[in-house]
């Protein structure tokens, strides 16, 4: 019988509690599954019944005048921009991958885009959660207002635990209002070698732009912007103060207006089955960062210079283990997707795992929630392999 | 060991000076900024280094004795006082300013160091700390991150959680781990987010990593003037619907305005108006004259009389300090204040200051509204005299309708402050049971055995797994 035939399918919050709690009981793993996007991400589970939430779906409670939105887990980042947009807001979280995945799993991943360059990643949009952890207990955190200091904050502490400490069924986010103008400008780089100084020149531009992304060669030529590196540049704002950002762009090098969409194709640019690793350390070191994401065979690579971080998305199955731990010595690896090879052999471990095993231990004591996933995904002893 | 000897103990440690164990000595540690609650400690220790609060910590563990990390004893919800024979830790003389990395935006602090002096630091670069809470220029960078504090300018720029990069902690049980990472990305769950606003149940911070942000290019502060509170919280919706995020909009009431105004923190505000926005917008120079003039416009539609624009930083300056020092302006209508914190939906700031107000006048009390009105963070003041028995048990009563008024209008019970002692009783009010143990789950896997901070945040009948301990049923 393969997992699918025994998939639960959860309508409710209570659906998901009693799922979890006869899974616990059993000692039968669960694997948490929105719209299936992140299944490849991370080691194989041993055979785990699907829970899946794609049908606990709708927007609970939306009130424009407070800028903050309720919905449960499985409605797709598209449904709330279509309510949002109608009012002039928005989400401003832009995961990588189409509007069709789920704000729980964006929630549950702590995946970020390129506007995280100036609004930040779920950790900063989430306000509260309706959890249900390891033992079927149905667990609100935070709550629907925007400052909160109420409590100990397991908001944070289950965004971006991989569905490991609980199934998040409900979200509640801090919306913005939508920019006068949003427009997106792109500057053309001879080379990788000049990286290092247009990210400098970008710093010190009067501009206040809400994403800033370098994309390399390939990937630049594959979103039509020609077979060279290139930064991309998101101005918004009021009307009033475009121009004056627009000149402040100049130090950076010629400037030509992005196609329509862009933003679309570079978060879609990568198919569901690649293997996407992020490379991160500091701003500064941006350049070196990207030369370590270099040595890995991809097809592409892109980066948030402001958050230090590089991405690279690697096609079929070259063998990509040595290139990585090399990279891996220089700065920090996530593995955001990646086959097992990948996995076990190369990331960073995670820091203070006796903590994160107590914390692991305490909300789901039975270890039936997304076995096997970061950051609960085993470690090869022998990492880093002394020849690295 | 007896409590003379563990005074000894901690003497060898930190040196005579750094031990405090007489009444006398102890009493200013006695209470924090609220002055409804006054719990003399019984031993207070000051390290004067790293080493010593590791040290420390370490001979408490063997000792099992319990601790209570506290900074500048600013807090406003008796967070920092110690329950039962905890021993205070005092981390007021770790105040160094390690680092300060102006490429990437960066500076490392001693716990102690005080806000201020982290952003005067940074000045020369032309970077500056954002949170802001107005005892900044006495409170803590640690305490900021036990409190996760806020303050006006965190509606563009966030609080402290949103700033703080890396903290290495010193857990309970003596270990030294670091939460986050100035050098990349942090695998696995995010203990950092934890950390920041634990109210030192989880440890002590020894050293915090944190954000500058750079000083604005341009700033316009900007004072309007409503003779009603419902025109001052229109005129609020109407900015924050526009897609304008201003750097701090913050509101007074015609009780504060008169209080600041009879005080020598005058700062011009009409003394007849029920209340004033003081509104900052901050940003590129380009386009900041046209956003003042819309954001003007709309506090015109709102219904205020007048709105003046500080021509210069004198006024700008001027304009802040009646804000900032507003608590302190309260001293002229009692001797004491009460500085609550609540959080409700921005839309519904006009009916629940209303019943704010209806609940005062019930219980004959002077409220005092002094706010972030943008982030819907409300402070309602309590001025009265707390050797008057009857106006104390009043005022006590009328919080907790406020408490309540706020909680049902969908809001929280704490934006800023912090929940310590004082906000316990109204944890279930926000919190199912169910919801509460699981806070409970995540403070034993930092603190299984209760030490740091016992008795705050969370009621302890709350938390059933701790409730099953040998510990807790040897107290029962």
């Amino acid at each position: 019988m393969t997992p699918a035939d025994t998939a639960v399918r959860a309508g409710t919050t209570q659906d998901v509690a009693a799922a979890v709690r006869d899974a616990a009981a059993r000692h039968t793993p669960l694997r948490v599954v929105g719209r299936g996007h992140w299944l490849d991400a991370g080691a194989p589970v041993s055979p785990a019944t699907p829970l899946a939430l794609d049908a606990l779906s709708g927007i609970v409670a939306y009130t424009p005048g407070d800028l903050t939105l309720t919905a449960r887990a499985g409605t797709t980042l598209a449904d709330i921009a279509a309510v949002t947009a109608e009012h002039g807001q928005w989400l401003a979280l832009d995961p990588f991958g189409s509007d069709d995945g789920t704000i729980g799993a964006t929630i549950a991943t702590a995946s970020a885009g390129p506007l995280a360059h100036a609004f930040g990643t779920p950790r900063d949009a989430a306000l509260g959660l309706e959890v249900v952890t390891g033992d079927g207990a149905i667990v609100r955190t935070g709550g629907r207002v925007v400052k909160n200091v109420a409590g100990f904050d397991l908001t944070r502490l289950f965004t971006g635990s991989w569905g490991t400490l609980g199934v998040i069924t409900e979200v509640t986010v801090r919306l913005r209002a939508r920019p006068e103008v949003d427009e997106t400008w792109a500057v053309a780089l001879p080379d990788d070698g000049a990286i290092g100084a247009a990210c400098r020149a970008a710093r010190g531009a009067a501009a206040a732009p809400i994403a800033l992304e370098l994309v390399d060669a390939p990937l630049a030529a594959a979103l039509g912007l020609g077979m060279h590196p290139a930064m991309l540049v998101r101005l918004a704002g009021a009307a009033a103060a475009m121009r004056a950002q627009r000149d402040a762009l100049r130090p950076l090098g010629a400037a030509a207006p992005a196609p329509e969409g862009i933003w679309q194709r570079l978060r879609t640019a990568e198919p569901l089955a690649s293997t996407v690793l992020r490379l991160s350390h500091r701003p500064d070191r941006i350049a070196d960062t990207w030369r370590a994401a270099a040595g890995i065979p991809s097809a592409y690579r892109h980066a948030t210079p402001s958050r230090g971080i590089v991405r690279v998305i690697v096609y079929g199955d070259d063998d990509i283990a040595a290139a990585t731990a090399r990279a891996a010595a220089r700065c920090t690896l996530i593995a955001e997707r990646a086959p097992a090879a990948v996995w076990l052999a190369g990331p960073t471990p995670v820091p203070n795992a006796p903590l994160s095993a107590r914390i692991r231990a305490a909300f789901d004591p039975a270890g039936i929630l997304n076995p096997g996933l970061a950051p609960d995904a085993p470690r090869s002893p022998a990492w880093p392999p002394t020849d690295a | 060991m007896t409590r003379d000897e563990l005074a000894d103990a901690l003497r060898a440690i930190v040196g005579p000076r750094g031990v405090l164990s007489r009444a006398s000595e102890l009493l200013p540690l006695s209470a924090d900024g609220l002055p409804t609650y006054r719990l003399p400690p019984t031993l207070a220790v000051l390290p004067s280094t790293r080493q010593h609060v590791i040290d420390v910590v370490r001979l408490l563990a063997r000792e099992g004795v319990a601790f209570v990390p506290r900074g500048a004893g600013t807090g406003l919800s008796a967070g920092a006082l110690a329950t039962g024979d905890a021993v205070i830790i005092g981390l007021n003389r770790l105040t160094r300013i390690i680092s300060i990395d102006p490429v990437n935006r960066l500076a490392v602090v001693e716990p102690g160091a005080v806000n201020v002096s982290l952003t005067r630091a940074a000045a020369a670069h032309g970077l500056h700390y954002a949170p802001d809470p107005s005892s900044q220029t006495a409170c803590t960078i640690g305490g900021n991150v036990a409190e996760n504090s806020g303050g006006p300018h965190c509606l563009k720029y966030g609080v402290t959680l949103n700033h703080v990069v890396a903290v290495t902690v010193l857990l309970p049980d003596g270990g030294v781990i670091t939460l986050g990472d100035a050098d990349g990305e942090t695998p696995g769950y995010d203990l950092l987010g934890a950390f920041v606003g634990s109210e030192g149940c989880f440890g002590i911070a020894l050293d915090v990593t944190v954000r500058l942000v750079p000083d604005p290019q341009a700033v316009r502060t900007m004072l309007a003037d409503f003779m009603s509170i419902e025109a001052g919280a229109r005129a609020t919706s109407a900015v924050i619907a526009s897609g304008i995020l201003p750097a701090a909009i913050e509101m007074m009431d015609g009780p504060t305005i008169r209080a600041v105004e009879a005080s020598i923190y005058a700062a011009g505000y009409p003394a007849d108006a029920e209340a004033v926005l003081l509104i900052e917008l901050d940003g590129l120079e380009a386009g900041i004259d046209d956003e003042a003039r819309r954001v003007q416009a709309m506090c015109t539609e709102a219904g205020a009389r007048t709105v003046r624009i500080a021509r210069d930083d004198a006024e700008r300056a001027r304009l802040w300090q009646g804000r900032k020092k507003a608590f302190g302006a309260m001293g002229r209508v009692a001797p004491a204040l009460v500085v609550q914190d609540a959080v409700i939906p921005r839309t519904r700031l006009p009916d629940v200051l209303r019943t704010i107000h209806e609940i005062a006048a019930r219980w004959n009390i002077q409220v005092c509204n002094v706010f972030h009105a943008g982030d819907g963070n409300l402070h309602p003041n309590i001025a009265f005299d707390p050797h008057d028995a009857d106006a104390t048990d009043r005022v006590h009563h009328a919080m907790r309708e406020i408490m309540r008024a706020c909680v049902d209008a969908g809001g929280t019970i704490t934006g800023e402050h912090g929940v310590g002692l004082d906000k316990l009783e109204y944890m279930p009010l926000i919190f199912s049971p169910e919801s509460l143990d699981a806070q409970c789950r995540l403070r034993s896997a930092f603190d299984p055995e209760r030490r740091a901070n016992p008795g705050k945040v969370v009621p302890v009948h709350a938390c059933r797994e701790w409730l099953a301990t040998p510990a807790a049923r040897a107290l029962a």
